[in-house]
C-alpha cells in the first residue's frame, strides 16, 4: 500500500504551508486542508525518488477565494 | 484503523518488519491534544517523540516569532532533540481540535534500538529522510 507524503507551499497569501501524507497522488485541481484554511493545489512534482512504499511529492497552491476572505478566522476542520 | 496499520503508513517506521513494528507499537502511547495545546516548547528540553495521527500541528520560532511548518497526519516531531539530544528547537502547538498523536519517550525508543540494533538502523535512517524531506520543504517555500 503506497502512502505519498507531501510539501505543500502556499502562494499569494503569508502562509507557512506544511507536510502531510496521503493515501493518493497529489493532483493538479485538488483541494487541500493546511490546519484550518482550504487551498487548490497549482502544480505537483516529485521532490525525492519513491523508497519502499513511500512516495514523495511537493504542491504548489494558492487559498481558495471564499477562504481569502475569511483569513484570521477559524474554520472547523471536515 | 488498528496502531500496527497506522504506523505501517507512517515514514518512521518504513522497511520494519511485522515482528519490529510489534516492539515500535508496545512502547507508543495515545495522546490527545486541544487547539492551542503545547506538544514541545522551543529551548526546553525534549523527551518524547510525537507522531500525528490526525489534526495538525504547526512549528513555530519564538524569535522573530512566526509559524515555519504545519504538520498533519503521518508526521512526527521531536526527531531533532531525539538526534541530537539538545534542546527543542521549536515550539509546537495543536491547531486543530482534537489532534491526536502517537508519543514514544526517547528513553523507550533509545532502549529498544540498543535491544535490536536493525530498528535502530532503519528510525534513523528514516529520521535523516525525514530531515532531508523537511529541508527541501524549506527550499520550496522560498522559492
Amino acid at each position: 500500500m503506497a502512502s505519498y507524503k507531501v510539501s505543500y507551499v502556499v502562494i499569494g497569501m503569508d502562509h507557512p504551508g506544511g507536510i502531510a501524507n496521503l493515501d493518493h497522488k497529489p493532483f493538479v485541481g485538488e483541494q487541500v486542508r493546511l490546519s484550518d484554511l482550504t487551498f487548490e493545489i497549482l502544480e505537483v512534482f516529485e521532490i525525492m525518488p519513491a523508497r519502499g512504499g513511500f512516495h514523495y511529492y511537493h504542491a504548489t497552491c494558492h487559498p481558495i477565494p471564499t477562504d481569502i476572505s475569511s483569513a484570521g478566522t477559524h474554520q472547523e476542520s471536515s | 484503523m488498528d496502531l500496527k496499520d497506522f504506523l505501517r503508513r507512517v515514514e518512521l517506521f518504513d522497511s520494519l518488519t511485522e515482528a519490529e513494528l510489534e516492539k515500535v507499537a508496545a512502547i507508543c502511547q495515545e495522546r490527545s491534544f486541544h487547539r492551542g495545546d503545547l506538544l514541545t516548547k522551543q529551548e526546553t528540553p525534549g523527551e518524547d517523540l510525537f507522531i500525528v495521527t490526525q489534526g495538525f500541528v504547526e512549528v513555530f520560532l519564538e524569535a522573530p516569532q512566526r509559524v515555519v511548518v504545519n504538520l498533519g497526519a503521518g508526521q512526527i516531531v521531536g526527531e531533532m532533540a531525539l538526534v541530537d539530544q539538545g534542546l527543542s528547537s521549536a515550539t509546537v502547538r495543536a491547531v486543530e481540535e482534537p489532534t491526536i498523536t502517537q508519543v514514544i519517550r526517547f528513553a523507550q525508543l533509545e532502549q529498544l534500538f540498543q535491544q535490536d540494533a536493525s530498528i535502530g538502523f532503519k528510525i534513523i535512517r528514516n529520521i535523516a529522510a525525514d530531515l532531508s524531506f523537511k529541508l527541501r520543504h524549506r527550499n520550496l517555500s522560498e522559492r
